[in-house]
């Protein structure tokens, strides 16, 4: 087995980095696939509540790191969805107690063991994002259509680049009402001005507050828009490129991105 | 569209345009923002080029970046001692 390491990412804060990698790591479990999430934010854990995972926790990934403990005993297994497995932050210690070549030499014997591996990415360009990029293979950047978000995605997206590593975009919290009435950046408006690859549009969707409120799998809920936009980000990153990417606006935005996808090709 | 069409006849523009245009004009300054530690790299490899031609005093050697509304430029001012024969 050779997994693949993917980042999570956006360099703000408060977009939907971990709600992005808890449902997308367990519609990918769900397809099949031995997927471990872990929580790369040191010192403010927060993917095990998002998950509803918080009272299983025994070690994490600092303990992992400094040969405390097995990665078998920090993976902790979910219940509800099979080949899912969560690796939480450490609470106590901070961002410098790991270093980039302590999860590159981690990331050798996570791919050994899973298909895919999703780290969830904290805030900031410092220490803690160059752990959680170190030994990834691809990069998903999660923004909002809000400036103060796409400014830090294009910022990230510069020092990803700087890295060898081209990521693609999440665009999350859309409001197509909003967009409609010319009071939203569109994501077409929002990849046009970043100019990397889209694999996902995400609806603002009230479910997301209430599976974060009660530690419930977005993804197992069938009714949910936001849900089934990560389901579909997963397949696209699960040998499934050219799946449609669910629009925001009835049809007219996706053919549009997808005529002019076709013009940038030719 | 026909609502973007609509809110323009009306003179009215949508917060969504503003917003890209403040976005891109944000972008493309940020861009232009330079580290010290970049013009510090970059003074060292131009004394290094200079070196092989003139004789610098690298020590009054200064390299900016002037700055106005509608351009940057680079600017490097060096006192010359001699230029190498060769």
């Amino acid at each position: 087995m050779e997994g693949k390491i993917i980042v999570v990412t956006s360099g703000k804060g408060g977009v939907g980095k971990t709600t992005a990698t808890a449902c997308i790591g367990a519609a990918m479990a769900m397809q099949g696939k031995q997927v471990v999430v872990i929580d790369m934010d040191i010192g403010l854990r927060n993917l095990d509540v998002v998950m509803g995972l918080e009272n299983r926790i025994v070690f994490n990934i600092v303990d992992v790191v400094k040969g405390r403990c097995k990665i078998k005993q920090a993976a902790i297994k979910d219940r509800r969805i099979d080949n899912l497995f969560l690796i939480p932050a450490s609470q106590s210690d901070n961002k410098d107690s790991l270093t980039p070549e302590d999860i590159i030499r981690l990331s050798k014997s996570l791919r050994g063991r899973f298909d895919y591996i999703f780290m969830d990415c904290p805030a900031g360009i410092e220490r803690g994002f160059e752990n959680a990029v170190a030994a990834a293979d691809e990069a998903l950047v999660v923004c909002t259509p809000e400036v103060s978000s796409i400014r830090d995605a294009d910022r990230i997206i510069g020092l990803l680049y700087a890295k060898s590593i081209t990521p693609k975009l999440i665009v999350n919290r859309i409001v197509p009402e909003m967009v409609a009435r010319g009071d939203m950046l569109s994501h077409e408006d929002v990849v046009e001005v970043l100019s990397i690859d889209l694999i996902g549009l995400v609806k603002m969707d009230d479910k997301v507050v209430v599976a974060t409120n009660t530690g419930l799998p977005l993804v197992l809920q069938k009714d949910s828009e936001a849900g089934n936009a990560f389901h579909r980000i997963a397949q696209r990153l699960n040998g499934q490129p050219n799946l449609p990417i669910e629009n925001s606006d009835n049809g007219k935005g996706f053919w549009r991105s997808l005529g002019r996808k076709l013009r940038r090709r030719n | 569209m026909f609502k973007d069409l609509f809110g323009n006849f009306f003179g009215r523009q949508g917060s969504r345009e503003v917003a890209k245009k403040r976005l891109k004009f944000a972008l493309v300054y940020d861009k232009l923002e330079v580290s010290d530690d970049l013009l510090n790299d970059l003074q060292r490899d131009v004394v290094e080029v200079i070196s092989k031609y003139f004789e610098v005093d690298t020590s009054a050697m200064k390299l900016d970046i002037k700055r106005s509304d509608d351009l940057s430029a680079l600017v490097l001012n060096t006192p010359i001692l001699s230029a190498k024969r060769r």
